[in-house]
């Protein structure tokens, strides 16, 4: 597909990604699995970590709503695709007059929309139960929207392996998103870690988002947070490029 | 310009080759068949044709646009009804065609007016807000089919469009197609039916092993199979016996139990029909009824792809 969008063909990719984020949207966010994986999983992880952590919990907020962005934006793409695929329902996207750009963007637009929804439960529990200051919220805003934005295209990445099992996608994601807790700085904070955990941090953008966002909450910041939305857009256009590129080479 | 027009294309998997230098054109307005045994090279023909897979060489143009380079505005002109009913199960209906024509990029308008009358032609409309989970399999096909007519297209790809259906649901979408043909639609058509395809085709191209065995009318290429004639006999006592004995005459190149009818394939007729009544008579079973065939699109179509007949004796495709 050679044809770069412009005009007519832009505004014709644009409603057919709205339209795939929309569809998604009505099939795929109420299913027990995207709950499962979505709001539940973070929610059981974040319990875990509080209750080992010798800290008033307000203090564990910004690492709850980072890992929960991160669970449940990646979690819609991994779970619709492969249904589609088994159902045939994909292949009406792969032959619909768009660019696979606009199939993949809309696909992830789900996953990010789903995960700021879902974030803002702990970010309203903050405000309420622990009445947790947000002192930037321009740059919580910022975080959450840029984190948001790249984990659900990587779900949509992960998702682009050709399989009809839900299953097969989240074993290989889970194998990413597990560690990336560890060594993001979310619960455990870069400064604690050891030199080479601080390298392989510098890999994750869960440590981009989370800075952000813990900064938002008056934290100490690691890195510059114009460096932290960088690295965010960075990390999407990346991941956005590969995503593409597997799309394009699986479906021949 | 040609609907369709298809040079030289040729697809390889691995050291796999599913289509070796296929060739064919189809004209504005045509129904063009599409004929093979599975595995013959149809579905990847479509999958080039539509854009999802890309040659690995020749061209394929729709409506002089090369799917290849141009493969957005040749899908515009395009609708595609795949072999699966590929529906979203957890939609209603109206919100399949909605999203279709999103898809498709037609306006708000357009989409309902012409989702309204799409649903109304395949009488689907009293259940426009249903979920499609509950729809009969015949439901779902001719919803798949109002699907792929959203946007109005000028060429139609079908991939197997009544396969498996009840009479309802055969009857409605043969009738659609009718319309279309008659609006000036080019249609593509892949089936395994084959008298359907003697009835609704302008042109057939059977396609085996990658490769166009032969392209023409029905009648046509019936015409190139003349020896291939058969008698088809009803006895009053049943016919297995009678299959039994008659398969043995010498001019009797394959035989088959059709229903209650036996179907005996010569080139030679008139004597087969006295063998017939002689054994009739012999044996106290009158003939009920006995007409004699020409050759099928389905002779042609198992003479060219080499196929067997399950048949005692031989059948005119050995």
């Amino acid at each position: 597909m050679n044809e770069g969008p412009a005009g007519d063909q832009l505004s014709a990719e644009v409603v057919a990604a709205w339209a795939i984020a929309r569809k998604d949207i009505t099939i795929y966010y109420l299913k027990p699995n995207i709950i499962v994986a979505g709001l539940l999983f973070p929610l059981f992880m974040f319990l875990a970590f509080a209750a080992g952590k010798n800290v008033a919990l307000g203090v564990l907020i910004p690492g709850l709503i980072s890992v929960t962005i991160l669970f449940s934006s990646s979690t819609i793409e991994p779970v619709s695709i492969p249904i589609e695929r088994r159902t045939k329902t994909f292949e009406r996207l792969l032959s619909a007059p768009v660019s696979l750009h606009a199939i993949v963007i809309g696909e992830s637009l789900s996953g990010f929309m789903y995960s700021i929804g879902i974030a803002l439960f702990p970010l309203i529990l903050g405000l309420i139960v622990f009445d947790t200051a947000i002192p930037s919220p321009l740059m919580l805003i910022a975080g959450m929207l840029l984190t948001a934005l790249c984990f659900s295209t990587m779900g949509t990445l992960f998702a682009a392996y050709p399989t009809e099992s839900p299953g097969d996608i989240m074993s290989m994601l889970n194998l990413v998103r597990l560690p990336l807790i560890f060594v993001s700085g979310t619960f455990i904070p870069l400064d604690a870690m050891p030199p080479a955990g601080k390298i392989i941090a510098l890999l994750s953008p869960l440590t981009y988002g989370n800075d952000l966002i813990q900064g938002a909450y008056g934290q100490p910041s690691f890195f510059h947070p114009l460096l932290d939305v960088l690295m965010l857009v960075l990390f999407f256009i990346i991941f956005q490029f590969i995503a593409y590129r597997l799309y394009k080479r699986f479906n021949e | 310009m040609h609907a369709i027009e298809v040079n030289n294309l040729s697809k390889r998997f691995g050291d796999i080759l599913a289509l070796d230098k296929v060739s064919f054109t189809v004209e504005s307005g045509e129904v063009f068949g599409y004929l093979g045994p599975n595995g013959a090279g149809k579905t990847t023909t479509i999958r080039i044709l539509t854009g999802i897979t890309h040659p690995s060489g020749g061209s394929a143009t729709i409506f002089g646009r090369d799917i290849v380079t141009e493969t957005i505005r040749a899908r515009r002109q395009m609708g595609i009804v795949y072999e699966t009913s590929n529906v979203y199960d957890d939609l209603s209906a109206w919100q399949n065609m909605m999203f279709a024509g999103e898809l498709y990029n037609v306006g708000k308008h357009d989409r309902e007016a012409r989702g309204k009358e799409l649903l109304e032609t395949f009488g689907l409309w009293e259940r426009r807000a249903t979920r499609v989970r509950g729809f009969s399999k015949g439901m779902k096909r001719r919803l798949t089919l109002a699907m792929g007519l959203i946007n109005d297209p000028q060429l139609l790809f079908l991939d197997e469009p009544t396969s498996g259906l009840d009479v309802q649901s055969n009857l409605i979408i043969r009738e659609v197609l009718h319309d279309l043909t008659a609006r000036g639609v080019t249609v593509f058509l892949t089936t395994h039916n084959i008298e359907e395809a003697n009835i609704t085709c302008d042109r057939v191209a059977i396609i085996n092993k990658g490769k166009i065995a032969a392209i023409d009318s029905p009648e046509r290429l019936k015409k190139t199979i003349q020896s291939v004639q058969s008698v088809e006999v009803s006895f009053e006592n049943g016919s297995t016996e009678a299959l039994a004995d008659l398969e043995r005459l010498p001019m009797v190149s394959g035989a088959k139990k059709e229903g209650d009818k036996v179907r005996l394939y010569t080139d030679d007729p008139g004597s087969l029909l006295k063998e017939i009544m002689t054994y009739a008579e012999a044996h106290h079973n009158r003939v009920v009824s006995a007409t004699t065939l020409g050759p099928t699109l389905e002779d042609v179509f198992i003479r060219l792809t080499g196929l067997e007949r399950r048949v005692k004796g031989g059948g005119p495709g050995e």
